[in-house]
């Protein structure tokens, strides 16, 4: 089966060249926040068990691409390399060739993809396909369903990009406010008979007219069986021309690929001004991928994560309630429900865990209850605490009998530290950022 | 015991009877002066008035009582309603008129008179005077009324079809956008759409995703103005007296009113036919699709509203049976053309896409176009009429020429030697007494003495109206009457009675409504191609200058919808010049490198014309160019390995006639076939080089080969960019403007050629006058457009052209034929 697929595209090799975008992911903290001295790269975060970027690669290469470059925070290098030329990643990957790089910027200033892009244009010889880090498909989208896509489109007219759009229905179970809110889908007209995306909302139309939204007569006649949804969240993974690259370096003033410079690409489709300024004719094609099609998320908030971590443990192949990690020990009378335990864990006894995360070197003391928490790298919880619904940053240490709900708990933020820390709240900062941090390295 | 039950069922059923409320008041002016003594409702379309076609199409979908609401010539109505077929017994019709107030300028304020009498006891099928249709409303209110049932704020159904954008039946100048539901067709929002200023953004409030997600966007519906109305409609119009439009206040208005909460649904008919004759636009168009059977079964040969009897002829000809049409040897009907009975055409007449009433006469040699003859219209010989309607008992004299768009209203006399402008709208002095006319004028007056107290300034009201009250036509009239430009006026002719209606103007201080805006209404005119009106889903390629420029100054912002003339607004501009610019860029130049490379081998090694077609497929692909670069590189490849023959023209005809014969098959075979633009294309190549004198010969053997034909060429003639507007440099204008002169002369001996088979001939004739002009000048001969309007008197003031006439006058007259051209060559 998988050899049908993958042995014709083997003969066109260097079609495209996948272009994985690792950020620091700030809209995972504090998961993502420093642990001590390191970083925790954001693509590095365990999704089941697996590094998140283990699913974008093994996807290009399911699709028979060759060539992929990684783009990365320069801080992150370290990690993610040790990653790639580790004994577990290179056996799977093989036949990928991974070129990483690394862009120059702060946690806090992060920069555009459209600048990240144009930096690294020179390296993109080709077609490309431009892919974030945390995009988690379903095994019913293939990426080569994208690709073929953009190979009969450009033989038809010539798109010069193609999106991937999915939908996503999350759980009823609610996450609180606190952790921020899952992605909001983005209002999109498409045409459903040719499968081309005509509009993108973005946050500065919606700022011009917030009651409405304004489609330009042009495109209605272009395309007069339009269809808009707020159903479908963007899988920011697009199939590019080339010239997508030339036509960036024109539009210096774009900074974000999403916001910015696909809802302007779009308007060149069916406003000839743009066509002749820029001499193209553009078509970005659009692939949706429904819900009933298969899970598929794009894990970039706190509530995507925890529900991918549960989905991914959901397919049928694998009917099991919870996955746990090698090296880890589990105590006695201790109860683990659909929850992810990472490796090299300590759960001592009487331990309840329901609906949690809990990433690798994780200490849990006995008697703690842990309800819908995803705990960062190597947190202690103390005997007795109960933490229901909280976010701990790596290296975070739960005092006992402490009782939080519904936290991110930070370690640099003290403001963010529950009521009972508010004694300690005279006690100098340095003092209890050195204590965690000691406690942590055990 | 279940069928005795269900047999109930089917009596409780019948108890209710289906009601339809007609309006037959249009509610504007588009047909004046055709309007001015009959409502519009009883305007024939086909041979019969448009309410009867309108009856016809509700007793189809199983309507059994009708209800009339009719305003100005109210009695006019009543009488039709009386002697129409329907008011028989054992129609199975119940057919009531009703009188509305005089102060009904609007169809909301025909609601609410509807809401005062009561009579509305169920749901019912709201429509317009002036519908044509063949669809199953009865299907249509099933569904709502199933819909009432789990809905109770279902309100109203819309009956809409599904077309293209540019459909022919549907109006540019008055057409709509509706966001519906994809699965129950609930209609969230309707935005109007005006076409001219064109809109530039249909605005669909944010809010209707909270409810629903997924919505459609249909710009592709006609809407066919049938509405399935609950009572409360008529109450709601009551209850908000601003409400005016059907549409656009209405319907606009409960959808999004916060208060209401009514839903509105849509009915998407996938089959059938239904439009509404709602501007003279349309009144072509479905007269149209009536000849070409759209509307089946209520074709002309059977179930003809108007009880008529025609006989269905190949080609959709359509000749009235009973044997009393008198058509000459000579004469030639040509496709979709409809003759009523009693109607005569004389010796070389020439009826093409045309309706003719009943005892109507085409005197010998003259050419019906594309127009619509009411009854008892008298056409004198050599007469043009095109585009045009003409009113019943209106008489044409002797080379008249009537030009498109014309509406002349019943019993005007025009002629002889009358040359009527585009567009002019006549109507009957009232002074002059005709005769044959007082009866009818008596009539009217009797009708409509009851309507005397309506204001004088009606004209300025949102609801003006064409079908007036005598009074305001008179006052109407008198005033037309005292504006009438004398020099205008000797123009139509030393027998005429008729007086001239000024093109509608917008008075500054005056609001009119977008909708009857002068601009928008020429896009709902009869006849008239706007071309030269910039809208926005032209959807052309072509931009200005100007334009790139504030497209420049907007990038600065980022976002070009910020800026109010951006991209849409793009100028009527000609193809060809914007094409030059645009081939500037890198990408397709390099193609037109590989084409001409792959042509020059074509040419050199001799390939088949399928082969080389083949290779220019594959550069398309390879490149994607739009396929009119193609075509011009193709003809650009042909025009310049025509070699120019130093000795003499039929040496150069024949090495024309040999390039043609050998590669004018390529043109059509690159991956489509348009041969108007392979005609601009030829203009343009010929133009900007030195091979402008052989672009009639070029033109001739295209036209030999089949490459083009006569209609392309009509077709091309007849757009402005063809004479060279907006073509830049004003010195190709002038080459644009020879070869638009040397293809009006090849259209003038189409004109001349009648049905005979001499095609041969004439495009040799055709060659020969530019070989004169050639060796002559070095221009192509340039001659005046018509024969009639040279011999006619007053023909030289309004002509645009009438300089280049005279200019060329001599010119004519030695080149006049066949046999001293032939003489003056080499």
């Amino acid at each position: 089966m998988m050899n049908f697929d993958v042995i014709p595209v083997e003969v066109v090799t260097r079609e495209f060249v996948a272009v994985i975008l690792a950020g620091f992911g700030n809209d995972l903290l504090p998961l993502t926040g420093d642990h001590g001295e390191e970083p925790c790269a954001k693509a590095l975060l365990t999704i089941s068990n697996k590094p998140m970027l283990d699913y974008p690669l093994s996807w290009v290469e399911q699709s028979g691409i060759k060539d992929v470059l990684l783009i990365c925070p320069s801080s992150h290098r370290p990690a993610i390399s040790h990653y790639i030329h580790s004994q577990s990643s290179s056996a799977s990957f093989s036949s990928v060739h991974i070129d990483l790089q690394t862009f120059d910027e702060s946690q806090e200033l992060s920069a555009g993809t459209c600048s990240v892009l144009r930096h690294f244009a020179n390296r993109i010889k080709g077609d490309f396909i431009l892919l974030p880090c945390d995009f988690i498909p379903s095994p019913s989208l293939p990426l080569s369903k994208l690709l073929n896509k953009f190979r009969t489109d450009s033989m038809l007219d010539g798109p010069i990009v193609t999106t991937c759009w999915y939908e996503h229905k999350s759980d009823k179970q609610t996450t609180p406010d606190e952790w921020g809110s899952p992605a909001q889908p983005t209002p999109i007209v498409w045409d459903h008979l040719s499968g081309t995306l005509l509009y993108v909302d973005n946050p500065e139309e919606a700022d011009k007219n917030n009651d409405e939204l304004e489609l330009r007569m042009t495109l209605l006649s272009r395309y007069p069986q339009a269809k808009l949804t707020s159903r479908l969240l963007d899988s920011h993974v697009y199939v590019c021309k080339r010239g997508v690259l030339d036509l960036l370096a024109q539009k210096t003033r774009f900074d974000s690929l999403r916001e910015d410079f696909f809802p302007w690409l779009c308007k060149v489709q069916y406003q000839s001004t743009k066509q002749t300024k820029y001499a193209t004719s553009v078509r970005i094609g659009i692939v949706i991928h429904r819900a009933d099609e298969g899970f598929t998320v794009r894990v970039n908030n706190l509530p995507a994560y925890l529900e991918a971590n549960r989905h991914v443990y959901e397919t049928p192949q694998f009917v099991v309630d919870n996955s746990i990690g090698d090296f880890t020990r589990v105590e006695e009378k201790s109860m683990i429900k659909k929850s992810t335990i990472g490796k090299h864990c300590v759960i001592g006894k009487m331990v309840k865990i329901v609906g949690c995360v809990l990433l690798d070197h994780c200490v849990i003391s006995d008697g703690a209850k842990l309800d819908g928490c995803i705990l960062g790298n190597s947190t202690i919880v103390g005997s007795k605490a109960e933490l229901i619904r909280c976010v701990t940053q790596a290296g975070y240490e739960v005092k006992e009998n402490e009782s939080l709900r519904n936290e991110k708990l930070d370690i640099s933020d003290w403001a963010a530290q529950p009521e009972d820390s508010e004694g300690d709240m005279e006690g100098s900062t340095g003092e209890g950022e050195s204590d965690e941090s000691d406690e942590s390295d055990d | 015991m279940s069928s005795s039950t269900g047999k109930e069922k089917l009596i409780t059923d019948e108890e209710e009877v289906l009601q339809a409320v007609i309006l037959a008041d249009s509610f504007n002016k588009r047909f004046k002066p055709l309007t001015t003594h009959k409502p519009r409702c009883l305007l024939p379309i086909c041979n019969a008035p448009l309410l009867d076609w309108t009856f016809e199409s509700l007793a189809l979908a199983g309507v059994q009582e009708i209800f009339v609401i009719c305003r100005s010539h109210a009695e006019l109505v009543k009488a039709a309603i009386k002697n129409s077929k329907w008011s028989k017994p054992g129609t199975g019709l119940k057919i009531v008129p009703i009188v509305t107030a005089k102060e009904t300028f609007t169809p909301g304020d025909a609601m609410r008179d509807i809401y005062t009498h009561g009579i509305i006891t169920s749901d019912f099928v709201l429509v317009t005077g002036d519908l044509v249709s063949n669809i199953r409303i009865g299907e249509v209110v099933r569904q709502h009324k199933e819909r009432r049932k789990t809905d109770k704020d279902a309100m109203m159904t819309m009956v809409v079809k599904q077309s293209g954008v540019n459909h022919r039946t549907r109006s540019k100048g008055d057409s709509a956008v509706f966001v519906l539901d994809p699965e129950t067709s609930q209609c969230l929002h309707y935005e109007a759409v005006t076409g001219y200023p064109p809109k530039k953004y249909a605005r669909i409030p944010r809010e209707i995703l909270n409810e629903h997600p997924e919505v459609d966007i249909r710009n592709d519906l006609i809407d066919c103005s049938i509405d399935i109305c609950s009572v409360e409609v008529p109450s709601l119009f009551q209850d908000n007296f601003d409400y005016g439009d059907i549409r656009r206040d209405f319907v606009h208005g409960v959808l999004t009113s916060d208060l209401l909460m009514k839903n509105i649904y849509c009915y998407i008919a996938k089959e059938g036919y239904a439009a509404r004759v709602k501007d003279t636009r349309s009144f072509d168009s479905i007269s149209k699709d009536i000849l070409s059977r759209w509307t089946f079964p209520l074709v002309p040969d059977d179930n003809h509203p108007g009880g008529h009897s025609y006989e269905h002829l190949r080609g959709n000809k359509y000749i009235a049976k009973d044997n009393s049409v008198i058509l000459s040897r000579t004469c030639k009907i040509g496709n979709n053309t409809l003759i009523g009975s009693k109607s005569q055409i004389a010796d070389n007449a020439q009826v093409t896409a045309s309706v003719l009433g009943q005892r109507c006469t085409v005197g010998a040699g003259s050419i019906v176009r594309n127009s619509y003859l009411f009854d008892g219209v008298v056409i004198g010989p050599n007469c043009v009429v095109e585009h045009s309607i003409i009113g019943s008992g209106v008489q044409i004299k002797e080379r008249t020429r009537v030009e498109r768009g014309c509406l002349i209203a019943d019993g005007v006399v025009v002629g002889p030697h009358a040359r009527l402008a585009p567009f002019s709208r006549l109507s009957k002095r009232r002074s002059d007494g005709d005769e044959d006319d007082e009866d009818e004028d008596d009539d009217q007056e009797q009708a409509d003495e009851e309507d005397e107290e309506d204001e004088e300034d009606n004209e300025s009201d949102d609801g003006d109206d064409e079908d007036e009250d005598e009074d305001e036509v008179d006052s109407e009239l008198e005033e037309v009457e005292a504006n009438q430009d004398a020099e205008a006026l000797a123009k139509l002719g030393s027998d005429t009675n008729a007086i001239i209606w000024p093109p509608s103007t917008v008075n500054e201080d005056e609001e009119v409504d977008e909708l009857e805006h002068p601009d928008n209404q020429r896009l709902m005119r009869i006849g008239d191609n706007a071309s030269d009106l910039v809208l926005s889903d032209a959807g052309s390629v072509t931009s200005s200058e100007s334009e790139s420029e504030s497209d420049s100054d907007s990038d600065g912002e980022r976002f070009e919808g910020s800026n109010p003339s951006s991209s849409t607004t793009s100028l009527p501009l000609s193809t060809p010049s914007n094409l030059v610019a645009q081939a500037d860029s890198a990408a397709i130049s390099e193609f037109q490198q590989e084409v001409k490379q792959s042509l020059d081998r074509a040419f050199a090694e001799g390939h088949s014309v399928d082969n080389a077609a083949v290779e220019l497929k594959t550069l398309r692909m390879a490149s994607n160019v739009s396929l009119r670069l193609v075509r011009d590189a193709v003809i650009a490849g042909i025009v310049s390995r025509i070699k120019i023959m130093g000795d003499g023209a039929i040496s150069q005809r024949k090495e024309i006639a040999s390039m043609i014969a050998r590669w004018g098959g390529l043109i059509d075979k690159i991956g489509g076939v348009d041969p108007v633009e392979t005609v601009e294309l030829l203009q343009e190549h010929c133009a900007s080089s030195d091979r402008l004198p052989l672009f009639g010969q070029i033109l001739a053997a295209l036209y030999q080969d089949d490459i083009v034909d006569e209609d392309d060429i009509r077709a091309w003639h007849a757009k402005p960019e063809s004479q060279g507007e907006g073509v830049k440099p004003t010195s190709l204008q002038e080459n644009y403007k020879k070869c638009w002169v040397t293809g009006a002369h090849m259209i003038k001996q189409f004109d001349e050629q009648d049905s005979d088979e001499e095609s041969e001939e004439e495009s040799e004739a055709d060659a020969d006058d530019d070989d004169d002009g050639e060796s002559g000048t070095g221009n192509p001969a340039v001659k005046p457009l018509e024969r009639e309007h040279n011999s006619s008197k007053d023909a030289s003031s309004s002509e645009e052209d009438s300089s280049e006439e005279t200019s060329n006058e001599g010119d004519e007259y030695s080149t006049g034929e066949d046999g001293s051209e032939q003489d003056d060559l080499p």
